[in-house]
């Protein structure tokens, strides 16, 4: 009975943790270039705001853009129920692999970057490439890293790769595993839209890609898009810490189990966003047309990964 | 130390020190392929230092400090001197642009792989894991020494590509004999103290450092 609860408490934390998650990120950053910042409550207050507003939706717009935000969102829900953030062997796991979650994934990104460019505005069409570039980019990364983190577990299944990883811990330590991690680290900084890639704090014309996709949004819709923007970014730390430090994840959930993994991955997030911050803190963003460098790098990384894990047994 | 993390220790470092022999690939400006050699080459005392735990030979231990004196204190002191000496800030226009040489990195480090695959199958050593990567290093620091036109960054790619070679033997025979090993740093020395007096000679002579302006010698 126990473990049916966990898929509806994942749902909840990730729901009600991702804003706050943001908030921490920005404060300990503002922190760090020596502002006060805003409380770790900000990005809450903004979502209620824009709740609260006008809907203002342009002419030429058809249904891609009314549906996104649903779309978004329902896809980043569905992640929720999909990675192991609490549990090892999910009741639901049988309903998709880390093949799924990272499809799932860029299912959001495609229907956003369709988004940016239904209005016609200038902006959004700009976004959607930018979008489009780094995603192609950073897809081949991701499907190879996949691949080397599911060769060392013999499966792509998530679960099975988190409990593979707690049955033997020395294997953390092998180059396969620590390369595929720097790998998804660099795809996750470039799909979050975060520094070096893409500045979250800035609507410059010259440098947005995210915000350039959102511009056309207003009121709910909005809201609605900037929470599943937070929900992405809080999976993706919660996903990249329960597959290379799984300890602290209820192999057997029960509440004693539950209350010790929800600690366990609140720490292992907040410490992960800390790192992040210092991180944005000390690079400056990447001019664009360096970015594919970048990828290239992580998707060498990804290569060696698997050629690592592959070929050497 | 567990025959299991030994192995994947020895493994880890290797792979370590290619990563950062493929980060000169990155980057662009000669003080960060100065900062990347020197870090190679810390991580290539810390792989020594693991095989020595490993193997529990002691005379790995001198040869990780002389490695250490030389490579990541000495060589990287000298380079940079060089450097601030000539002034050449940026490797502008490399032969193979910064895309191309990753991808190349990564197809080198697959044919190192094939290529050593002989070698693994016969050896018996733990660190065996470890041969392809280093085989990788040399093939990368071959390809930075003809991809790159400035003569500093060539030096480096040398650097690269005999750390490659010396780590190679550390993981397959765990060392050569100390006299051996001796004649090849005093080789490495040598060489590197002609070449950096050269690029001083050829930055007076042709006001640059680039190799491709050398052409001018030939008439």
């Amino acid at each position: 009975m126990v473990s049916f609860l966990v898929e509806p408490l994942q749902v909840a934390l990730t729901l009600l943790l991702a804003p706050g998650l943001v908030g921490l990120v920005r404060l300990l950053k503002a922190r760090l270039q020596g502002r006060r910042g805003a409380p770790v409550r900000q990005p809450y207050r903004e979502l209620v705001k824009l709740f609260g507003k006008e809907r203002v939706v342009s002419r030429n717009a058809s249904w891609i853009f009314h549906a996104t935000p649903f779309v978004v969102l329902g896809t980043t829900l569905v992640v929720a129920l999909l990675v192991p953030l609490l549990a090892a062997p999910l009741p639901l796991d049988g309903v998709g692999d880390l093949v799924v979650v990272a499809y799932l994934l860029l299912l959001g990104t495609f229907f956003l970057a369709l988004a940016g460019l239904d209005p016609g505005s200038a902006f959004g069409g700009m976004g959607a490439s930018r979008e489009m570039t780094i995603a192609a980019l950073a897809e081949p990364t991701l499907a190879l890293a996949i691949f080397a983190l599911a060769v060392g577990a013999g499966s792509t299944n998530l679960g099975r790769i988190v409990a593979r990883t707690l049955s033997d811990p020395v294997e953390t330590l092998g180059p396969g595993h620590v390369m595929a991690f720097a790998a998804l680290a660099i795809v996750m900084i470039a799909e979050c839209g975060r520094l070096p890639v893409d500045n979250p704090a800035t609507h410059l014309e010259l440098t947005m890609i995210h915000e350039a996709m959102l511009l056309e949004y207003s009121g709910p819709h909005l809201a609605l898009l900037e929470w599943a923007g937070h929900m992405k970014f809080f999976l993706f730390l919660a996903l990249i810490s329960n597959l290379a430090f799984p300890w602290g994840v209820a192999v057997r959930p029960g509440p004693v189990a539950l209350a010790i993994a929800v600690l366990a991955l609140a720490v292992k997030v907040v410490l992960l966003a800390v790192g992040l911050a210092f991180l944005e803190t000390q690079v400056a963003k990447l001019r664009l047309f360096r970015v594919p460098e970048l990828l290239a790098v992580s998707f060498l990384l990804a290569l060696l990964a698997v050629t690592t894990s592959f070929l050497v047994r | 130390m567990s025959a299991d993390l030994y192995t994947r220790l020895a493994t880890l470092a290797s792979s370590l020190v290619l990563l950062s022999g493929i980060a000169i690939l990155w980057r662009h400006s000669l003080q960060a392929y100065i900062a990347s050699f020197a870090r190679q080459s810390l991580l290539f005392v810390m792989a020594i230092l693991i095989v020595a735990v490993g193997e529990k030979d002691p005379r790995l231990y001198g040869m990780a400090l002389m490695v250490f004196a030389l490579k990541v204190v000495f060589i990287p002191r000298v380079l940079r001197r060089v450097q601030r000496h000539v002034g050449a800030e940026m490797e502008i226009h490399p032969y193979v642009n910064t895309p191309v040489s990753l991808a190349l990195a990564g197809v080198l480090t697959l044919l190192a792989y094939a290529v050593a695959q002989p070698v693994v199958a016969l050896s018996e050593a733990p660190t065996r894991g470890g041969i392809p990567l280093a085989l990788a290093v040399v093939f990368v620091g071959l390809l930075i020494l003809v991809s790159r036109r400035s003569a500093l960054t060539q030096i480096v790619g040398f650097l690269v590509l005999e750390n490659g070679i010396a780590l190679l033997a550390v993981l397959v025979t765990s060392g050569v004999p100390l006299i051996v090993e001796l004649g090849v740093f005093l080789d490495v020395l040598l060489g590197f103290l002609v070449m950096q007096v050269f690029v001083s000679r050829i930055r007076e002579t042709f006001d640059t450092i680039d190799v491709d302006r050398l052409r001018g010698l030939r008439h």
